[in-house]
């Protein structure tokens, strides 16, 4: 890449082609991940109604109780597919942006195409069955996992995976959404968290293609639909921002019940391929009561956003049982999203709210608002992307006035939901996974990068037993200024240093090195990360760190240099990564 | 026709498309069967319809084939035909019917299947499977007209303001009047959603659900006066007499109206639903042959297009469509008064007529029991 064979200029030109071929890549990556965006989607609408799930295909079987047979049974046995279906994933659940998140944030990237594939299957089952989950999270990931298998096919480096990957998720969001901006900035937001020239433009290309490919196949209609788009009074703004408030904290309420399931679930005695067919015969058997809370819930979604068509104690029911429905879903193993659903809750949520402003004289014509804003402040907090929230309400339903009522719910839901819950729901999950997301990419690339592979033998490895001249005479060939003490079973004993012999030496006060007091020096295990390694140095005033094993084995030396020169490697590589044009 | 079955390649279309110019000459249709020489019997919906259907296709078909045409007269609905079916006596050769009534009868086996060569090419030779509109080409049915339902009034009836949007149907405050509306589910619930904004794409997903029905029906019950009309005269008549300010018909009985006897009324095409009207042939027609000839006749481009210069109906096929010029007696530009016209279709609802296929009946119930049962 950069060959000292050719000057500055053909090197100049050659990186022009480069970033003209990603760019190309990107359009590609788009248009394979909004095809596959697409074909999703609409399978789903078409399970849904062979399966009786969707109200429509509901409506239109003649036999009402082949429905109620429907309803019982399609959840149940979607959830009992969907728990086969993971036996076959490595660590035996769905793969989600979660997952995409970590492999761009740690610059690991290669997202596995089988798990990728499969958990996109089990999505596809427990959406086309009924599950109470999103569609949207897995598009994301789907788009994700062929946008790093397009890297892989292409041996590409690290950086640019990443960037593919960000491709694929724009093109999956611009698609589904039929919102492309919404989808480049949800990938800059989410899964890049930085915005670089270099990666803005195949992004940007995906999308474009994703858009025009949904254009073409996908016939939904706007989400919301507002023909004379009344202009809230300047006090209502005020009542959007204390629904954004309150919004953060149904945001909470949902990411904590989703997250509090899977934890019940731990606990369950039942074996794990079972409990997403239990999930499926409880969602059954309520929404035999309620049918609002299967699938994704587009239709109630619609009827939140009209006054009138819910009362206030229905819009409560509804949005508790919605609620709990998606915890116990995703709780005990469907594969889906959570964005859907936080629409749904969300906008039931601002629904309610906008009936108690009407009740108290208010809102007769900006019903509509208070839905929308219920919607982003409960949405926005959870996936962690306000502004992807803010242009997918402002592409979907161009009203300008619309987006700025949504900018003002989420500019207190946003900030609050971070302070008290996480950045994002992704992001609690990674840090219970052990990944902290909290410091930025800096910290996550170096939590990720082992220490293994700084390992060296270039080491003065002694018994203890051995004596104080020869340990010296050893050292000064070497030209080391420390040792190692390793019994006969390999097992590390401690360090000594240079100095410290010397001084023993003249005071004779030892004969051997077991005599000679331990240099106060931490060690580090061969799975430590850099960022671990890192801090320890801040103790260390010396050469280099023991690597040990678990059973005390002395394995070899990580030196402070080599540590260093990681870190600035690692640094460095993120910097040409987020702040070079080309 | 089977000859035209061995040409291969593209050069080969433009010669199909004489050959099937060729067929509608009298000795091919004469030449087909040994069926008794009656006149065709074609059922279809009477005024200013079938007189438009005389003038374009009947006289013509005539003069073509020798075969003379009789019209019977119907409102739609499918007992009747359920009922000749069932007792092997069918008196009609030709259905104009709904589409979706065409295809719950197609369902029902009330139908011949057609075959899949019947429409004839456009004059340029593109085939009719990519001439006609999408999902035009039915398995029992050729969609040959797009009509639409549409809401028109009286121009007198609201000094200074005039109802612009399909809500202001259900707006008796600034709209005020009674209004006639059909008596059946169809258009009536779409309009009552429509005018809860709900956006045009998603109305068949929300009625499908109880709630949006209810909507709907609450929406209707809302009105202070409705005058129910069921032959596609009567909203006509009843906004000539004044009986009625706002009233919903078809497209083309408005048109006939404003144009032959220059009564005061406006089409309000906000929220236009449009339909499919197709031809079909009943199980048991007594003369199949001479029905496939003639519907063969009428799908063509050219008489398509003449009929649309008669009354204002959007030919299913492209070709026709761009044919479509002034109407024959008054010289007016029919494009503009076509449903398809794109001034018209802004927000033109596509009746979702699978779902009426399957749900008709009990939609028709619930819409009984919760407006005319009182």
């Amino acid at each position: 890449m950069d060959s000292p064979l050719f000057g500055p200029k053909v090197r100049r030109a050659l990186a022009v082609w480069r970033f003209l071929g990603l760019v190309l890549l990107g359009a590609l990556i788009g248009g394979v991940a909004a095809l596959a965006a697409v074909c999703f989607v609409n399978a789903v609408v078409w399970l849904n109604d062979l399966l009786l799930i969707s109200p429509r295909g509901r409506m239109m079987a003649a036999d009402p109780g082949l429905v109620v047979l429907a309803t019982l049974l399609v959840p149940t046995l979607g959830g009992l597919v969907v728990g086969q279906l993971h036996r076959g994933l490595p660590d035996g659940r769905p793969h989600t942006p979660a997952d995409a998140i970590a492999a761009v944030q740690t610059r690991r990237g290669r997202l596995p195409a089988r798990a990728g594939g499969l958990s996109a299957l089990s999505a596809l089952v427990s959406l086309g069955a009924g599950a109470s989950v999103g569609q949207y999270g897995p598009l994301v990931h789907l788009g994700a996992t062929l946008g790093s298998q397009a890297a892989r096919l292409l041996r590409l480096g690290r950086s640019e995976d990443n960037i593919t990957i960000a491709c694929g998720v724009a093109a999956a969001i611009a698609a589904a959404f039929n919102a492309p901006l919404a989808g480049i900035v949800f990938a800059h937001e989410v899964v890049l968290r930085h915005y670089a020239l270099r990666a803005f433009a195949p992004v940007a290309a995906a999308a474009i293609v994703g858009h025009v490919l949904a254009t073409q196949w996908l016939a939904q209609g706007a989400l919301f639909h507002i023909a004379d788009p009344a202009v809230p009074r300047p006090w209502e703004f005020a009542l959007f921002l204390v629904l954004g408030g309150l919004g953060a904290l149904v945001a909470g309420a949902y990411m904590h019940a989703i997250l509090g399931m899977g934890r019940l679930a731990q606990r369950l005695p039942l074996p794990v391929g079972l409990r997403p067919a239990l999930a499926g015969a409880l969602l059954g058997l309520t929404a035999l009561w309620v049918p609002d809370i299967l699938g994704m819930g587009q239709e109630t979604l619609r009827f939140a956003t009209l006054a009138g068509a819910y009362g206030g104690g229905e819009l409560l029911l509804v949005l508790g049982l919605k609620l709990a429905a998606t915890a116990l879903c995703l709780g005990l193993g469907f594969a889906g999203g959570v964005f859907s659903p936080a629409l749904v809750i969300g906008t039931l949520f601002g629904a309610l709210a906008g009936t108690l402003v009407m009740g108290l004289g208010g809102a007769q014509e900006t019903f509509i608002f208070y839905a929308v804003c219920g919607m982003v402040a409960v949405t926005a907090p959870v996936i962690g992307a306000p502004l992807t929230t803010l242009l997918i309400v402002f592409e979907l339903t161009g009203s300008y006035a619309l987006t700025t009522a949504a900018l003002a719910s989420v500019t207190l839901a946003s900030p609050l939901a971070a302070q008290l819950f996480g950045r994002s729901l992704f992001d609690i999950q990674l840090a219970k996974r052990g990944l902290d997301l909290s410091a930025g990419r800096g910290r996550a690339v170096l939590q990720e990068a082992r220490l293994a592979e700084l390992i060296s033998q270039d080491a003065v490895t002694l018994a203890p037993e051995t004596p104080l001249e020869r340990a010296i005479s050893r050292l000064g060939r070497a030209g080391h200024g420390e040792a190692y003490r390793v019994d006969d079973e390999g097992r590390y004993r401690g360090c000594v240093t240079l100095a410290e012999l010397e001084a023993r030496r003249e005071a004779g006060t030892a004969r051997t090195l077991a005599d000679c007091p331990e240099a106060p020096r931490p060690v580090l295990g061969p799975q430590a990360s850099l960022w671990e390694a890192m801090h320890r140095l801040q103790q260390v005033t010396g050469e280099a760190i023991a690597v040990v094993d678990d059973e005390e084995r002395f394995l070899g030396v990580a030196y402070e240099s080599s540590i260093a020169r990681a870190f600035l490697h690692h640094s460095d590589a993120l910097r040409r990564e987020e702040h070079g044009a080309g | 026709m089977p000859a035209r079955r061995w040409l291969p390649g593209l050069p080969a279309r433009l010669l199909a498309g004489l050959l099937s110019l060729a067929a509608l000459s009298p000795h091919s249709a004469v030449a087909e069967g040994p069926e008794d020489a009656g006149p065709l019997t074609v059922l279809s919906w009477g005024g200013a319809y079938e007189r438009a259907q005389r003038r374009a296709l009947f006289t013509p078909f005539t003069e073509a084939t020798g075969i003379a045409v009789e019209a019977a007269r119907y409102n739609g609905g499918l007992s009747d035909l359920r009922r000749a079916v069932a007792d092997d006596a069918v008196p009609w050769d030709v259905l104009d019917m709904t589409r979706s009534e065409a295809m719950a009868a197609c369902e029902e086996g009330l139908l011949e299947p057609l075959p899949a060569d019947l429409a004839a090419p456009a004059p340029d030779g593109t085939p009719a499977a990519e001439d006609f509109l999408p999902d035009a080409l039915g398995r029992c049915a050729i969609s040959h007209s797009i009509f639409a339902t549409v809401v028109a009034y009286r121009r007198d009836a609201f000094p200074g303001r005039r109802p612009t949007r399909i809500a202001d149907l259900f707006d008796q405050q600034r709209f005020p009047g009674p209004r006639a509306l059909q008596r059946t589910p169809a258009a009536n619930l779409e309009w009552a959603l429509l005018s809860y904004r709900v956006p045009r794409e998603a109305l068949y997903r929300l009625l499908s659900t109880r709630r949006g029905l209810e909507l709907a029906f609450a929406r209707l019950r809302g009105l202070d006066e409705i005058h129910w009309w069921e032959a596609g005269e009567t909203p006509v008549e009843w906004l000539a007499e004044g009986k009625v300010v706002m009233a919903s018909g078809y497209n083309g009985r408005f048109f006939a109206a404003m144009v032959e006897r220059d009564l005061p009324i406006e089409i309000l095409w906000d929220g236009q639903l449009q339909e499919h009207e197709t031809w079909a042939i009943p199980r048991g027609a007594p003369h199949p042959e001479a029905a496939r000839d003639f519907i063969r006749f009428a799908t063509s481009s050219e008489r398509q297009a003449e009929l649309a210069r008669h009354i204002p109906y959007g030919p299913a096929r492209r070709s026709a469509a761009m044919q479509v010029t002034t109407h024959r007696d008054s010289g007016l530009d029919m494009r503009l008064h076509i449903p398809t016209h794109p001034l018209n279709t802004q927000r033109a609802v596509t009746k979702d007529e699978a779902w009426y296929a399957r749900t008709r009946e009990r939609i028709e119930a619930l819409f009984r029991e919760a407006l005319l049962e009182e």
